[in-house]
């Protein structure tokens, strides 16, 4: 009766071992694990980001014919780019890595989104301007006062373009085209002769400015030749990370935020002095901006009305099942340091591919129509 | 079930008899008392504002409550579960051999039971006891978070429930081994030597591609196969404590495979106990 009683435990021991192992094996799964997102925000200055900005130290600058022996020591090379970029207190200036951000992730979205009609208009406007923006376009700069695009402009056909505009050089290798009298429809159906609203303005086949008069867009091509004011420019170079970066104006930030949250827009307006914006978008689309201001008190209350702002927003998303929003909104966080704080925001690349697909599908046939025989 | 019962009281009485356990129950509760008197955390609008430990800024971060909290929650999960196991190996790793010492063993047999009572009620004992301090250390975290923060979670009690269930293995095996051998000593090992086969277990795919093709993998497959994945469970409590998604396939069948792994080496040890002379 005991050796019957041992064998059953025995066999239901065996039993057991191998239905555990058999739960444990399935429960688990062999698959490795998913990845859990990972955001590389754009903090500081990276190592291929110094090599560039040293690469584009091309621009040598001539020294004054009246320069004293102080000025005898060669100027160190600059970019010409951040040269032309707006100074002083206020003035606000956002760089597009146009030519990194084209090779994103992001970038081949938004190319794809262009390229929707299979290039036709890019094709045309590559014919009709000898400039391939995908290509030839290094930065755009987007300033207060128009644009500065950089990048190699040698085939450009920068004549025929602006024949109808008044044009004269401007310092060595400075074109500058400004607005001509041009032919316009009235609304009667008549023409007249009425005048151009933009100035453009080229420099040495590397920087095409486009401006909102004229003096606006000479300040630029000054500042280039290292004409203008001493003041440093709004971006310094150990600012330039990321694939968008730049100064934004507070007001702009505010007028942004003012829609959903007057509140906070207000207080922005009140606290911060300037804010600093840089975006990485190598893989998803990760942005820091820096917010700066004299009162240290409020500026650490402003960061924890954003915080708050953003832990609603991310509670508001999980309760409405929006997954992808509230996945985003984990990373996103305040980080006071004295009188500046940097507020750090994510965007999943796939909530991005999810909002442009209907640029991918728009540039495909139709499926029926591919099966047809 | 009375005599299960019986029994598991015993083991509950001798251990809140021993001075290391209720240290140990103090000590919890000084750890909970201090935390909940130093800390001081700000929160506005569900945002972690400020932390504050002993009056020293320690997070200068603003972030959601929940996802401030997620390091700590985690944290906190696997020092339940890896540190609870280690402290129940060493504790509970005289209980058995000292109820089946000469003298005592002779008296339970005495008694109107049957041999497979004493064994289960000492499970069943150290189980509780180890369920009481798993209970009592998450849920008085779980409650000092929730009532400084506003964000209540069941996450913590949870991990804490799933090392209970990862100790219930890893103690049956100790049982089996005292009956084997009337060793504290190697009941401990014999505990250790499972934890440490259970985390191993848990990453028996990636550490498999180690191993050449052959016999030496097939081995390494087959006994890992068999363990409980302590590491697995341990992942997934902390998982759980975070609110995270969880990396395995199917908690309830990897749960339920570790407390049937732990139910068969308990049916090994009843087999050996039933056929013991005393």
């Amino acid at each position: 009766m005991k050796r019957r009683r041992g064998g059953i435990w025995l066999a239901l021991a065996v039993v057991l071992l191998a239905v555990g192992a058999w739960l444990m094996f399935t429960g688990q799964g062999d698959e490795p694990p998913p990845q859990a997102p990972k955001v590389d925000f754009p903090r500081r200055m990276r190592q291929e980001e110094w090599k560039r900005a040293e690469r584009r130290r091309t621009q040598v600058l001539a020294l004054a014919p009246d320069a004293g022996p102080t000025e005898a020591t060669p100027r160190r090379p600059r970019d010409p780019v951040l040269a032309a970029l707006p100074r002083g207190k206020g003035k606000s200036a956002v760089v597009i890595e146009a030519n990194a951000l084209r090779h994103s992730p992001i970038g081949e979205l938004l190319v794809d989104c262009l390229m929707r009609d299979g290039g036709k208009r890019m094709d045309a406007f590559r014919q009709f301007s000898g400039v391939d923006p995908l290509q030839d376009l290094d930065r755009l700069v987007i300033t207060d006062d128009g644009l500065i695009l950089s990048g190699n402009f040698g085939n450009a056909r920068f004549k025929e373009l602006f024949k109808e505009r008044v044009s004269s050089d401007y310092g060595p290798g400075a074109r500058v085209y400004e607005p001509g009298s041009i032919v316009v429809t009235l609304p009667d159906g008549g023409t007249g002769r009425g005048q151009g609203d933009e100035t453009v303005a080229t420099w040495n086949d590397q920087l095409l400015v486009v401006g909102d008069t004229p003096g606006a867009v000479k300040d630029v091509l000054d500042r280039v030749e290292g004409r203008g004011s001493d003041e440093p420019p709004v971006i310094s170079e150990g600012s330039t990370y990321g694939e968008m970066y730049g100064v934004v104006s507070v007001e702009q930030l505010a007028r942004m935020l003012g829609r959903d949250q007057p509140e906070l827009a207000d207080q922005l307006r009140e606290v911060a002095d300037s804010v600093e914006l840089h975006l990485d978008a190598r893989s998803d689309v990760a942005m820091v901006a820096e917010i700066r201001g004299s009162d240290e008190a409020k500026v650490t209350d402003l960061g924890k009305s954003l915080g708050a702002a953003l832990s609603v927003a991310r509670l508001k998303a999980q309760a409405d099942g929006n997954k992808d929003l509230a996945q985003l909104l984990d990373f996103a966080q305040v980080q006071p340091d004295g009188s500046e704080f940097k507020l750090e925001l994510a965007v999943p690349i796939d909530a991005i591919r999810e909002r442009l697909a209907f640029c991918r599908d728009a540039g495909q046939p139709p499926r029926e129509a591919g099966m047809q025989p | 079930m009375r005599p299960l019962f019986g029994i598991a009281g015993y083991v509950l009485r001798e251990a809140a008899s021993r001075k290391f356990i209720l240290a140990f129950m103090v000590g919890i509760t000084l750890l909970l008392l201090v935390l909940s008197l130093s800390l001081k955390l700000e929160v506005l609008d569900g945002a972690l504002a400020a932390t504050r430990l002993f009056g020293n800024a320690l997070n200068h971060r603003i972030v959601a409550v929940d996802v401030a909290l997620r390091p700590l929650y985690m944290a906190c999960a696997y020092v339940v579960f890896y540190g609870g196991i280690l402290f129940g190996i060493v504790a509970c790793s005289d209980f058995a051999p000292s109820l089946m010492s000469p003298g005592r063993i002779e008296h339970l047999l005495a008694l109107p039971l049957q041999r497979w009572h004493i064994l289960g009620g000492t499970f069943l004992g150290v189980m509780t006891l180890a369920l009481c301090g798993a209970i009592y250390g998450s849920g008085g975290l779980l409650l000092i978070f929730g009532v400084k923060t506003g964000y209540w979670t069941l996450g913590p009690l949870i991990a804490a429930l799933l090392a209970c269930a990862s100790f219930a293995a890893v103690y049956a095996v100790m049982l089996t081994t005292a009956t084997l051998v009337r060793s504290a000593a190697l009941c401990a090992a014999s505990g250790f030597l499972l934890l440490v086969g259970g985390i191993i277990a848990g990453y028996r795919t990636p550490i498999s591609r180690v191993f050449e093709e052959g016999l030496g993998r097939r081995l390494f497959e087959g006994v890992t196969l068999l363990l409980p994945r302590l590491s697995s469970l341990a992942n997934a409590s902390a998982e759980l404590a975070a609110s995270q998604p969880l990396e395995v396939k199917s908690l309830e069948m990897l749960l339920a495979g570790v407390l049937v792994f732990g139910l068969g080496a308990l049916a090994v040890g009843f087999w050996r106990f039933e056929g013991k002379d005393y």
